[in-house]
């Protein structure tokens, strides 16, 4: 009994460490931009396609699949903000922007994923694991593929805070955050944020895509519900907080993985979204956020 | 399109839709016909939440799957007519669009579409897990289609289509009636502008706001049934998220905030798709993801603002400032 809900435990954590990963870009990028990214779960799939060709193909061993996962999602989110958001940001100009940006990403994540479709076809790519063998604990076991997935999430988050606090585009970003006029008028270039923070948020998935490639399998749809969920954490958490998104994405994980014990799997992803729908109705600024009229 | 020449338009249009099973009597093409009949109800529905009062719904497959799994599970374990199954979807998707939009009230923008969206996985998840109503992932299938129709194949079809384009055609006009007839029309424009003003003016925005909700719903959930009844195979890939991308994608490329515009914009969107069938099943949606990417950045009012748009140059500018203020305008 106590060794399984160790065993449930640790499993939800390193999910947990993994949803972080997606929800903290998500909730990044709305933070700085004011938009939520549909298509925010495809570039975990490009993530996952990525080291399948870099490892599987290439035979060019995990750690630089890895890299060229998270540097390639970074480049494609870098092209985002300048080809899809700069146009409809000049065309709707300060007027509120209603579903404008929702129905973008909607579009750009019907085309990334039957774009992957047509190149790389619906068969689920396995990858083998990074690192091989298992770690033995007094109460359970890990593998360390799963450890290895959860350092380098906690690698990739502080690096990310660290940035964030203290490095000079890092203010940019959480000034922009803030401010937007405010940012503009000390001299903060937005179009050169805007698409720096796409492309860290987008960066974030492809990386967490690459590290669950193993575990997952990789198919073109394989990061949609990921996004769903994603949304459902970071409301939760509070929108654009990134430790709420965070503290919240290790508690899904770890209640999800212990539900297992008393609701059968499937009904999984519906407590999620109920949960998600609950705390929007009571209380929308998120669990961890403050009061602000939305 | 002017008022003096829009009966005309109106007129022949209906000929043409009407006279298509005696122009073009192949069962390939009716059926696909029938199927852009259903889908073009869903966009419009769509269309009168979204277009109309701004409550961008992402959760339109959630009714369409209600209104289907209501009428098929009546009729295949209680043996209510179809006739009165269409009601019964109808009926229930309404219910559930009331049930979801009135929390929802107090949600705008994000917060709404993503309710919305957790509503439509919750119903696609509950459709794919419990299997003594549902069938599971399976579905339902194995139940009457309308009764009363001709047995020969190809004029079974030609009925059903005549059943299926009469009844989207009185929805349609009872949306646009609704959308621009009614004390509702300005109250949901109102809404969709600024909904703090319209309150102040004295517009009661929760209860048009929850009119919008219901009537949206129940005309999803009516296409929902019709597609039961049609395709008489219900399974939970209709509730998913593709189905509400591609009516949202419809009701763009056509034009929002005109109803008539996401209609032709899913007739020509679900021709387009189909015949793209033919160069590679995964294509048609690579087009689908590119025409809402494109349309949103270019052509905000869709085909329904361009046609608009074309016979009144000097207006051009104009229009395009008013069209521009939300994602549709009143398109004529």
């Amino acid at each position: 009994m106590w060794e399984s809900i160790a065993d449930f435990v640790v499993q939800g954590i390193v999910l947990g460490g993994l949803y972080a990963l997606i929800a903290v870009g998500i909730s990044l990028i709305f933070g700085v931009l004011d938009v939520i990214n549909v298509a925010h779960g495809e570039f975990f799939a490009v993530g996952g396609y990525l080291v399948f060709a870099a490892v599987v193909l290439m035979h060019l061993g995990p750690a630089l699949g890895i890299v060229a996962a998270t540097a390639g999602t970074f480049v494609l989110g870098l092209a985002l903000y300048p080809l899809l958001l700069a146009p409809l940001r000049r065309r709707v100009g300060r007027r509120p922007s209603g579903p404008l940006y929702l129905v973008l990403t909607l579009g750009l994540s019907t085309f990334m994923q039957n774009g992957l479709l047509a190149l790389a076809g619906g068969e689920y790519l396995q990858v083998p694991p990074h690192v091989r063998g298992i770690l033995d604990l007094p109460f359970t076991s890990v593998s360390y593929q799963r450890l290895l997935v959860l350092a380098i999430a906690a690698v990739l988050l502080g690096g990310l805070f660290a940035f964030l606090k203290l490095h000079r585009y890092g203010l940019a970003v959480r000034a922009v955050a803030q401010d937007p006029d405010a940012a503009q008028s000390v001299g903060i270039v937005l179009g050169r944020v805007f698409g720096l923070t796409l492309a860290l948020g987008v960066a974030l998935a492809g990386a967490s895509g690459a590290l669950m490639a193993p575990l997952f399998n990789v198919y073109p749809a394989v990061g949609f519900p990921l996004t769903v969920k994603a949304f459902a954490i970071t409301i939760v958490g509070g929108m654009g907080n990134l430790v709420g998104a965070l503290i919240a994405a290790l508690v899904l994980g770890v209640v999800e993985s212990l539900a297992v014990m008393v609701i059968p799997s499937q009904w999984q992803n519906a407590i999620a979204f109920a949960a998600m729908i609950g705390v929007l109705l009571v209380r929308p600024q998120g669990l961890l956020g403050r009061a602000v009229a939305r | 399109m002017s008022r003096a020449r829009r009966p005309l338009a109106l007129g022949a249009a209906a000929v043409i839709l009407a006279a298509l099973p005696l122009i073009v009597p192949h069962p390939f093409v009716l059926t696909i016909a029938t199927q852009a009949l259903i889908w073009a109800l869903l966009a419009a529905s769509w269309d009168l939440l979204g277009g109309y009062t701004g409550q961008i719904s992402f959760g339109h497959a959630g009714f369409f799957a209600v209104g289907a799994y209501a009428a098929a599970a009546v009729t295949k374990h209680a043996g209510v007519s179809p006739w009165a199954g269409l009601v019964v979807g109808m009926l229930a998707a309404a219910l559930i669009g009331l049930a979801v939009g009135f929390p929802a009230l107090r949600l705008r923008g994000h917060y709404l579409a993503l309710v919305t969206l957790g509503f439509a996985e919750i119903v696609r998840l509950t459709a794919q897990n419990w299997m003594s109503l549902t069938g599971g992932p399976f579905g339902i299938y194995d139940y009457r289609t309308f009764p009363g129709l001709p047995v020969e194949p190809l004029a079974h079809r030609r009925a059903a289509y005549w059943v299926v384009l009469a009844i989207v055609a009185a929805s349609v006009a009872v949306m646009v009636k609704t959308c621009e007839h009614t004390p509702a029309a300005k109250a949901f424009r109102a809404i969709r502008e600024d909904e703090v003003l319209a309150a102040t003016l004295g517009i009661h925005t929760t209860a048009y706001k929850l009119l919008a909700f219901g009537l949206s719903a129940g005309f999803a959930g009516l296409a929902g049934t019709l597609y039961a009844y049609y395709i008489v195979l219900v399974s939970p890939t209709v509730g998913a998220v593709g189905t509400t991308s591609l009516a949202i994608g419809m009701a763009v490329f056509g034009g929002l905030g005109t109803i008539w515009g996401p209609v032709i914009g899913a007739l020509f969107l679900y021709g387009l798709n189909e015949a793209l069938r033919f160069v590679g099943v995964v294509y048609n949606l690579i087009v689908v993801g590119l025409i809402l990417m494109v349309f949103v950045i270019f052509v905000p009012r869709g085909l329904a603002g361009v046609a608009a748009s074309r016979p009144r140059r000097r207006q051009r500018a104009a229009a395009r400032a008013d069209g521009e203020r939300a994602l549709g305008s009143t398109g004529n």
